[in-house]
């Protein structure tokens, strides 16, 4: 499947996404790129340009918290973890997200026939 | 607080950026050579896979350049533009605050070198000055005896050491001419005491400050340059001062200046000589300084236990004494501290009427740009950012008026110093940071004074939208903020006018007071002499009436004598007397005691009344009263040939019969009434009394030919001081003639942005009312009535200002009350005459607008409406 760029990830969509994966666990952005990556199956690769802006916003905002600290390779990388607001803010994106898709599938699923 | 930390953080932030951008392309580098690359090429391509580099940097800089400071920019710009737009209100208002930040800045300056500051040495609040005080005699003279000095730094426990000193007008005789030097003789300790070291050489050895040791001088850093040209050499050398030679062992720094700034060297005087040893003798002026941690209350309370104890030891001379402690800043200071906080409330005040006039003149205009807010609302900003946006304008205009108002501070400080070049601490007033942290403050005042207001009110919605009816149908009122602001402006311009008025009339009265002497035509000068001098009396008043015999037969001189004080400049040296030997406990006989010599009352002309006057001052002893003194205690008994004497016992205490009675004379200052007043006839009061000589002709002109007699008579002593007697009149005057131009000046500048406050009020309302008074007139209304409807609205302001004005300054000129002269405080001519003058002015002021609004083209408002 071809990779979507981030130009067609929708506005905000991407913020949701790091939120997501840090919930999992503390990471660092070259993780956070890697596990978009996999878990998505390749299809979702986030560029570095828009990947950091995104953090460091995020972070700005306090929905996440930056520490320095060990990779497993043993060089020091900047870790973000969730915050107590990221959190909240992220229970928040989910649920308007699965509004939208419901919404967006509805529309898409309907057929000539239905329409009123 | 945050965004500011940001600031200082961007460095580290961009270290951290680096290195995280580093950490990625070091992870995709490993995953290439995972997939088999080698190292070099692995780098490459993840270098390529991770992408512009530059480009995220600049992205994350732009997340983090922070919100603040791109807003910042944003109100800047806008402030600018604001300023390009109205240029001449911007000038008009950028002058104002220059003005009234600048005359606030400079007068600061002043007040933070002379009060706020401390002295210039080191832990200088641990200073402090004592002096010995007579509870019984309260003989006014606070100096001190060496051996009581030595008494109380041996037996106080509060104090690190105590130290004194004395200072002699002497010639130094080494050069071609004799040169006049003041000499410090200080007591043991005096450098310890001061905690200042010598910048080169050293402080006195114990043996040095010990009667009967060897000779030495520490000499100021002026001499050093002067006479030795900043030379190492100058240590060892010998100064030739009066009868003595004195080797040079220390220069003083530069920065140090005690007692006076005028001193040339210091040397010790010993406490244990034999002439020092009477504990009646008294000549120090003492300083101490505190251990650490002590209060002066502590002190205070040590040195009375000492003196107690003193006064069982020595009941005739220690038992009345009590001891004076007080901070020694607080003499240097002295009285200058009224006058500077009544200009610097003063000039406080005109910033006041400053942000106000602005802020009524903001008013108007943010009312004229109800349009260009209403838009931005409509854009979607916040009435806080449009508030921030209204307040960075005002602050760009109070930062540039406080810009150019340190330069107007630094014109006007130099002026201080030059001015007052009597003043203590003078040459310390300098524009210094302090000072331009100090108008900074200042202009952010300002901008919250003058620019809150008018941008809270400017964005309230419903104002915007109210406003956007009221200019096509404004009928009246809704200006009660900008009405109060004028009046109060008028209020405090008021209060600073009556200020002004009652300084200027005291001031005006003192000129026309008769002082009862005759100060023209007068030189003053004195000759070096020591101290040591007074051993042999005899000798040394023989010296100076050699002097003012030879000063006599001079051509253009037509009397000459000496005086302890100089007559007419503020000094008063109370003492008790007792008459024919009574002592009466209930009717204290208080007077001035004033030394002088034969020819005085001649070349004052003060008239003699009765009996005789001075005629053989240089046998001493004979006394006359002036006519407070007679009429006080002698009510109509004659007193010529009754015995004064001193209560207490002193040498230098007068004493002997009444020859005669003179008229009353402001001996004690122009601007003090005649007190009771002993003359005593004794031309050597010290070694180096005032001259005083009346001359045919202009006195200045006479200075050279006295300085050649004096030459011809005494070859070894110098002249000094040749100064008119009006020029030191001048001077002793000066605080008060300075204080009361400045108030003057700040009450003219006061009045006159009060003007500018209602000229501008009138102007804006028949602007904004233009299409009323078009609907007035067409409907029949006469140019006259409404010229009188905006007048009286004026006016009425006026009066309540005035009213508002007159409770103000009634309170706030209780603070002038020891400052004037012959007018109380609540004077209704001066209070009568300022709101007369402010009707008037404020009458003129809106005269012309009023008549402007009245000319209205009838035809033309209509057809716009």
């Amino acid at each position: 499947m071809t990779p979507i760029q981030k130009a067609d990830l929708l506005q905000g969509t991407l913020d949701m996404l790091i939120l997501k994966i840090v919930a999992l666990g503390p990471e660092h952005g070259y993780g956070i790129s890697q596990r978009i990556r996999q878990i998505s199956k390749d299809v979702l690769n986030v560029q570095q340009g828009s990947l950091y802006p995104a953090l460091h916003r995020l972070e700005k905002r306090g929905w996440l918290v930056a520490n320095w600290g060990d990779s497993e390779n043993g060089r020091q990388a900047k870790f973000y973890r969730l915050s107590r607001e990221g959190r909240k803010q992220l229970s928040r994106e989910e649920a308007t997200w699965s509004r939208l898709a419901e919404a967006v599938t509805l529309i898409l699923g309907t057929t000539a026939n239905q329409e009123v | 607080m945050l965004r500011w930390r940001n600031l200082f953080r961007s460095a580290s932030t961009q270290d951290e950026l680096e290195r995280e951008i580093a950490f990625h392309i070091e992870k995709l580098t490993e995953a290439n050579m995972a997939r088999g690359l080698d190292a070099g090429e692995a780098r490459r391509q993840a270098n390529v896979e991770f992408g512009g580099r530059e480009q995220v940097r600049q992205q994350l800089r732009e997340v983090h350049s922070s919100a603040f400071l791109s807003t910042l920019g944003f109100n800047c710009k806008s402030a600018l533009r604001f300023v390009r737009r109205s240029p001449s209100f911007s000038l008009a208002v950028i002058l104002i605050l220059a003005l009234a930040i600048g005359a606030n800045s400079a007068v600061f300056s002043a007040m933070d070198a002379l009060i706020l500051r401390p002295l210039p040495y080191p832990n200088s609040d641990e200073l402090v000055f004592l002096g010995q005080h007579d509870v019984k005699s309260r003989n006014a003279n606070r100096f001190v005896a060496p051996v009581r000095l030595e008494d109380w730094n041996r037996m106080s426990t509060t104090f690190q050491s105590i130290t004194g000193y004395y200072t002699d007008d002497l010639s130094e005789t080494s050069g071609p001419l004799p040169e006049k030097v003041t000499v410090a003789l200080v007591a043991p300790r005096f450098l310890h005491v001061m905690a200042v070291a010598p910048v080169l050489g050293r402080d006195f050895t114990p043996e040095e400050e010990r009667w009967g040791g060897p000779a030495a001088a520490l000499i100021s850093y002026g001499v050093w340059q002067r006479r030795f040209h900043g030379s190492a050499d100058a240590l060892g050398q010998k100064l030739h001062v009066g009868t003595f030679a004195y080797p040079i062992v220390g220069i003083m720094p530069a920065s140090f200046s005690f007692p006076t700034r005028d001193i040339d060297l210091w040397t010790p005087s010993a406490p244990d000589a034999p002439f020092a040893q009477r504990r009646d003798a008294t000549w120090f002026t003492v300083i101490g300084r505190l251990k650490p941690e002590i209060t002066l209350q502590q002190a205070r309370a040590d040195l009375a236990t000492v003196q107690t104890q003193l006064g069982a030891q020595f009941p005739k001379t220690d038992a009345d004494l009590s001891v004076q402690a007080m901070p020694l800043k607080e003499t240097v200071v002295g009285g200058i501290r009224d006058s500077l906080w009544l200009v610097y409330g003063s000039v406080s005040l005109l910033l006041l009427i400053a942000c106000s006039n602005i802020a009524a003149l903001l008013l108007a205009r943010t009312a004229d740009r109800e349009h260009e807010i209403s838009v931005r609302f409509s854009l979607g900003a916040s009435r806080t950012k449009i508030i921030a946006q209204l307040l960075t304008e005002v602050f760009a205009l109070a930062a540039a008026g406080s810009l150019l108002g340190l330069v107007i501070a630094a014109i006007a400080a130099r002026g201080f110093q030059l001015l007052s070049s009597e003043l203590p601490r003078a040459e310390e007033i300098t524009v210094n940071w302090r000072i331009v942290a100090y108008s900074f403050v200042c202009a952010v005042t300002a901008t919250l004074l003058c620019g809150v207001f008018p941008a809270v009110r400017g964005t309230r919605r419903q104002f915007a939208q109210s406003l956007a009816k009221n200019s096509r149908t404004q009928v009246s009122g809704r200006n009660l903020l900008q009405w109060t602001l004028v009046a109060v402006q008028i209020t405090l311009a008021v209060t600073l006018l009556t200020g002004a008025g009652l300084l200027l009339r005291s001031l005006h009265g003192l000129t026309r007071v008769s002082p009862g002497f005759d100060p023209s035509h007068v030189l003053t000068f004195q000759v070096t002499g020591s101290w040591g001098e007074t051993s042999d009396m005899k000798t040394l008043t023989q010296r100076i009436d050699r002097t003012l015999n030879g000063l006599r037969s001079l051509p253009g001189v037509e009397a000459a004598s000496t005086a302890g004080m100089l007559p007419g400049v503020p000094a008063l040296y109370q003492a008790e007397f007792k008459i024919d030997g009574h002592v009466d406990p209930n009717h204290k006989i208080m007077a001035d005691s004033r030394y002088v010599s034969t020819g005085y009352f001649e070349t004052m002309q003060i008239p003699l009344l009765a009996g005789e006057t001075c005629n053989d001052s240089a046998n001493g002893r004979g006394v006359l009263v002036n006519r407070s003194f007679l009429d006080r205690y002698f009510a109509d008994r004659s007193p010529v040939g009754h015995q004064l004497k001193a209560a207490a016992y002193n040498d230098f205490q007068p004493e002997g019969s009444i020859r005669g009675v003179v008229a009353d004379a402001r001996e004690e200052g122009i601007n003090a009434e005649p007190v009771p007043t002993v003359y005593s006839c004794f031309s050597a009061p010290t070694p180096f009394p005032n001259y005083l000589v009346k001359t045919k002709g202009d006195p200045s002109a006479m200075a050279e030919t006295v300085r050649r007699r004096i030459h011809e008579l005494d070859p070894e002593r110098s002249v000094y001081g040749i100064t008119p007697l009006q020029s030191h009149l001048d001077q002793s005057s000066l605080e008060n003639r300075l204080r009361t131009f400045l108030l003057g000046l700040f009450a003219g500048c006061a009045v006159l942005l009060a003007c500018i406050g209602i000229y501008g009020m009138l102007n804006y309302l028949s602007r904004v009312r233009q299409k009323e008074i078009g609907m007035r007139l067409a409907l029949g209304a006469l140019r006259g009535q409404i010229v009188r409807r905006f007048l009286m609205q004026a006016l009425r302001i006026t009066f309540m200002g005035c009213a508002a004005g007159l409770v103000l300054s009634l309170a706030a000129n209780r603070f002038l009350e020891s400052m004037l002269y012959g007018i109380s405080a609540t004077d209704p001519t001066t209070y009568v005459s300022v709101m007369a003058v402010i009707v008037a002015v404020a009458a003129v002021a809106s005269f012309i607008p009023a008549w402007r609004a009245s000319r209205v083209e009838v035809m033309q408002v209509l057809r716009q409406e």
